[in-house]
């Protein structure tokens, strides 16, 4: 079967397998193939569930925690948009203070021998430890969820943006100076898209923490968000609550990954340029 | 003073010689202090006329690429005086442009883009700019390829895109720091072919630096030898020969006896051991 199948050149293919193969290379022939794949799967799980009579407080079936999604959807959904506001907060912060201080740090080495001792430790430290620390001095809240997930995110981010800064070819810094670029010239038109890319890889690093962290962060230390709720649906017993929690939590992943590649589109158009 | 006016108002019509001058007496370098200091160049003297090609040739770590530096006012000098048409040079030149091996593009912009970075950070016209360019463009060779980006581009076009970024704002100095050393055999007969008529035309002055004794003398009107530690000129040599000049410069038995001459320069210096 195996012998006839290499033997048969790739036209003489049946036109089903054929279309089958073009429907696979090309994006929306992969999201259809991934959805039907997914389909199976819950499919197989219900009618299983259903064969051997699965109670629903020990393992839910895909239609009572996608009902769930469905029937409950404001609520979950407020916690979703809860826990997008946190990774936002978190994220954000986290940019906003690791690109200027990888900046500084490439910029002055002083810095550099000063803080990497300490940024090093911090880095090696679990995150979460901080998380009561942080409860006592703020409260229980979004807040801490936040800082947390700006803890998870912030060092991927200055450790990558600190490499794209060291990287920048001291020769494009002579090439400036004879263009007669002031520093603010030389940072925004050479330096900053110069360490994009190595900036932006640290960023997609920091978005898969941050959706990581966040739950976790909420777990602990929150009073809304997907972790508060799936914490609290297992203070319930409410097991289609939590697993509607986790394809909930998947989907606001997914969001912050495909929000990172089309940002990543939009300011880096020349890393997608084909040859 | 009076030649000076006279230099700048050239520098922007299409006069046949365009160029600045470069003089420098006794110039030094020296990288780091006490015990660790680096004595890499000097001293030595230059003394470059306006629309002059000029070249440097030497093997590796005998300042070639150090004199640039000083002489674009890139880096301090460590000692002499340095005057770049008559005026000592105390910031970075501007009225410049420089090549080095890498292309050193910016990848986030396309090639004209690129060579419009001058345009942007100088504050020049816009429309002149990018009318020079296209005619850049099209005498590097390098037609239709201004929406495009440096990584679709291949090494020899990146350079030559280079170049033009070099050229485009009309300096009076282009400064070249083996700028065909990472490109095959036959792109660097051809661009350097590109370049000598480019020149021809411009007559900017252009201090060219080069391991390639094939390039200095198939490009200068002088070619200066250095040798390492400290770095220093240890010979001069004026090439006379008709231009623009063939691809195959074996087609002139002076070539040789100019080649000749720096080999047995380089093998006085031991840089050769054969």
């Amino acid at each position: 079967m195996s012998e006839q199948a290499l033997s048969t050149p790739q036209t003489e293919r049946s036109p089903l397998w054929y279309r089958l193969d073009r429907l696979r290379s090309s994006f929306a022939g992969s999201a259809v193939l991934g959805l039907l794949a997914i389909a199976a799967l819950l499919g197989l799980w219900e009618w299983l569930a259903t064969l051997y009579n699965v109670p629903l407080w020990l393992v839910p079936k895909p239609s009572n925690f996608l009902g769930r999604l469905v029937s409950d959807w404001q609520m979950i959904g407020g916690h979703a948009i809860a826990t997008s506001i946190t990774i936002v907060e978190g994220f954000a912060l986290g940019v906003l203070i690791a690109v200027p201080l990888a900046l500084a740090i490439a910029a002055i080495p002083a810095l550099e021998r000063g803080l990497y001792p300490v940024i090093v430790f911090l880095n090696i430290m679990p995150k979460t430890v901080i998380g009561p620390i942080l409860i006592v001095w703020f409260g229980i809240g979004p807040l801490v969820a936040a800082l947390i997930v700006f803890l998870m995110c912030f060092f991927p981010i200055l450790v990558d943006a600190m490499s794209g800064f060291k990287a920048v070819d001291k020769r494009l810094f002579y090439i400036s100076r004879t263009m007669g670029a002031n520093e603010w010239q030389s940072f925004w038109k050479f330096r900053l898209p110069a360490a994009m890319p190595h900036i932006f890889s640290g960023m997609k690093i920091g978005v898969v923490k941050a959706v990581e962290g966040v739950i976790v962060a909420e777990f602990i230390a929150s009073n809304r968000g997907l972790g508060f709720m799936v914490m609290q649906a297992s203070a319930f017993m409410d097991i289609s609550l939590m697993f509607a929690g986790l394809v909930a939590a998947a989907i606001v992943a997914l969001f912050f990954n495909g929000a990172m590649s089309v940002a990543e589109r939009v300011l880096m158009p020349w890393s997608r340029a084909g040859h | 003073m009076n030649q000076v006016s006279m230099t700048s108002a050239l520098s922007t019509g299409q006069t046949s010689v365009a160029g600045a001058s470069i003089t420098a007496q006794a110039i030094t370098k020296t990288y780091g202090e006490g015990p660790a200091a680096f004595h890499a160049l000097g001293p030595i003297d230059l003394d470059i006329k306006p629309g002059e090609f000029v070249s440097l040739i030497g093997p590796s770590g005998c300042g070639k690429s150090t004199t640039l530096l000083l002489a674009s006012g890139l880096e301090p000098l460590s000692s002499g005086t340095l005057e770049v048409d008559g005026k000592p040079l105390t910031r970075p030149l501007s009225e410049v442009g420089i090549v080095f091996q890498d292309h050193l593009l910016l990848d986030f912009r396309t090639a004209l883009d690129n060579v419009m970075l001058q345009q942007e950070i100088r504050g020049l016209d816009k429309a002149v700019i990018r009318e020079r360019a296209d005619m850049l463009f099209d005498r590097l060779g390098l037609k239709g390829a201004q929406k495009k980006y440096p990584r679709q581009l291949s090494g020899g076009m990146r350079q030559r895109v280079s170049i033009a970024r070099a050229l485009v704002h009309d300096p009076s100095m282009l400064l070249m720091d083996e700028p065909f050393g990472a490109l095959d055999a036959i792109t660097r007969t051809q661009i350097r072919h590109d370049l000598e008529m480019l020149w021809l035309e411009t007559r900017k002055t252009v201090l060219f630096i080069t391991h390639s004794i094939e390039e200095a003398v198939g490009l200068s009107d002088r070619v200066l030898v250095m040798s390492t530690s400290p770095g220093r000129i240890i010979e001069e040599i004026k090439i006379d020969l008709p231009r623009p000049r063939p691809a195959h410069l074996g087609e002139y038995p002076e070539f040789s006896a100019y080649a000749e001459k720096i080999y047995s320069i380089f093998a006085k210096l031991g840089v050769y051991k054969f």
